[in-house]
């Protein structure tokens, strides 16, 4: 086990304290982070929910903190008696990705920019093992990690002012999936027939933070029929 | 029912929010201006989760296909029943066909309207709020038939809400020091606290961009969770205060966080309004 980096204790609001870890984001980092907010939701009953950034844990209480120096002694104690973990990754889910033209329709210009074909940057895309840091920024918009370098292109210079629900994108050393139809400034390789965020749902996001995504190339036939899957209810996610 | 005749600006089915589900992404939401909203179910004697309907510059026109009772809190937007004017934060009887018709906001720009036993809507993940993403519609849309459930309202007798409206005329925006705070230079931080800002022409449900720019050059940050009332400053010294329907996650230094008083003022603010920021403690 790693030594425990200590964390600062921040009051954001009367009810909410934010805990930030001075690191890069790790692996290590965030099994760390998990383990925590298990303990955490585990031993204090005031607790409503917690959040999660790249290294930092927000926590939001049913009341307000009338004395915080009290709180933090808490949220100490608890950080230095996690019980020993073992960096264990959480589930693995397979997304189903057609990469086509008509829906990757910044996979050629990609492509050029980053000297392969369209071919080779796509095999490169779903060959790899995604690990998500957490959800934000849209509903079930999931912080990938695990992008290939090769993959690395800079963002457009200029954001697309509507992007399709379900687009893959490619931008700087990240990947993501768009859950819904929103400006975006990341080059868009593919479109997967899956929605990432159903507010129908008691879950509406199947990921949570510390599981893995891994993208597999399906064909424009497979997507139609995964489409129609997914409005009959009939479709299930893989997940291993 | 209510009969939407005409939309008016922007006008939303809204209740205290969604809590709880900030790890999945969604936004928080709810009424802009909550306290208006509170006021609005606490003169009907509504439960104070109930949903109401959140008008925002320029109001809509309704129909009623009930008779039910109906109050008016927040902005004033010269409100007419069947051409009669009407007070606000007074509880009024409408009758079957009756028409309500609102106008321009004044003294601010969000009105709530709360009817006895509350406005319909479906529940998505626990709140009746609309918002993108999450409900299939995010505002009211001409000849939409917005269902109420069918409460008497009982005045009861001599019970009387004090209501302090002035808020919506006040500058003070109360708030704290955000995480970030700290690593501005000294000038920059008297400059947050002594200056005042205007709001730009940018503003929604989302979030506000201030007309200011600060003289900023902090370092880049790891994404990270924020807050309705966090206030970013962004590489070339925007800043932005979120707001009720932000995103649950930021990569700018946060700056200050807006007080839960702070962002129901805020939320009568539109574009060119001037107000100042005062600093509440919290970590000292």
């Amino acid at each position: 086990m790693m030594p425990k980096l200590a964390f600062r204790f921040y009051l954001m609001q009367p009810q909410v304290v934010l805990l930030e870890w001075d690191s890069e984001p790790s692996e290590a980092l965030l099994c760390l982070l998990i383990a925590f907010k298990k303990e955490i939701l585990l031993h204090s009953e005031d607790v409503i929910q917690i959040t999660q950034g790249y290294c930092s844990l927000m926590v939001f209480y049913k009341n307000k903190i009338n004395s915080p120096s009290k709180f933090k002694e808490i949220l100490q104690s608890l950080y230095e008696n996690i019980p020993p973990f073992e960096i264990q990754k959480g589930k693995l889910w397979k997304i189903p990705v057609y990469y086509g033209k008509e829906f990757g329709i910044d996979l050629e210009v990609s492509a050029q920019k980053l000297q392969m074909s369209v071919k080779e940057l796509v095999k490169t895309h779903h060959s790899v093992c995604y690990l998500v840091y957490f959800i934000g920024f849209l509903p079930g918009f999931l912080y990938l990690d695990g992008l290939p370098k090769i993959l690395n292109i800079p963002r457009k210079s200029k954001p697309s002012p509507k992007v399709s629900p379900g687009s893959i994108g490619i931008g700087g050393q990240q990947t993501g999936i768009y859950p819904q139809e929103s400006p975006g400034g990341w080059h868009i390789i593919g479109r997967t027939p899956y929605p990432l965020f159903q507010p129908s749902k008691k879950s509406p996001c199947f990921a949570q933070a510390g599981d893995q995504i891994e993208f597999y190339p399906i064909t424009k036939s497979e997507y139609k029929s995964i489409e129609k899957g997914i409005a009959s209810k009939t479709y299930k996610i893989k997940s291993v | 029912m209510i009969e939407v005749l005409h939309p008016g600006l922007y006008t939303s089915i809204q209740d205290e929010g969604r809590f709880g589900l900030q790890s999945w992404g969604v936004p928080i939401g709810g009424a802009m201006d909550k306290n208006a909203m509170h006021w609005a179910n606490k003169l009907l004697n509504n439960p104070s989760n109930s949903a109401v309907l959140e008008m925002s510059f320029k109001g809509p026109q309704f129909r009623f296909h009930q008779e039910t009772t109906l109050v008016l809190c927040g902005a004033y937007m010269e409100p007419k029943i069947n051409g009669i004017p009407i007070e606000n934060n007074v509880p009024v009887h409408v009758q079957e066909k009756d028409l309500l018709q609102m106008g321009n906001a004044h003294k601010g720009c969000r009105t709530y309207m709360a009817v006895a036993g509350g406005i319909q809507a479906p529940v998505v993940l626990g709140s009746q709020s609309q918002c993108k993403g999450i409900t299939s519609e995010t505002v009211i849309t001409k000849n939409k038939l917005i269902p109420y459930n069918s409460s008497r309202f009982i005045q009861k007798k001599g019970a009387r809400v004090h209501l302090e409206n002035s808020y919506s005329d006040t500058k003070e925006i109360k708030v704290y020091k955000g995480p970030e705070f700290n690593l501005l230079d000294a000038e920059t931080q008297k400059h947050l606290h002594e200056s005042g800002f205007t709001l730009s022409v940018h503003n929604s449900r989302m979030a506000y961009i201030l007309k200011e720019k600060l003289k900023c050059s902090l370092p880049s940050m790891w994404t990270s969770p924020v807050l309705p009332g966090t206030v970013q400053c962004t590489p070339n010294g925007n800043l932005i205060v979120l707001m009720r329907d932000a995103q649950t996650t930021g990569g700018y230094p946060r700056v200050l966080q807006v007080s839960e008083d702070g962002l129901n003022v805020l939320a009568q603010k539109s574009t060119n309004d001037t107000f100042h920021f005062s600093i509440l403690p919290l970590n000292e």
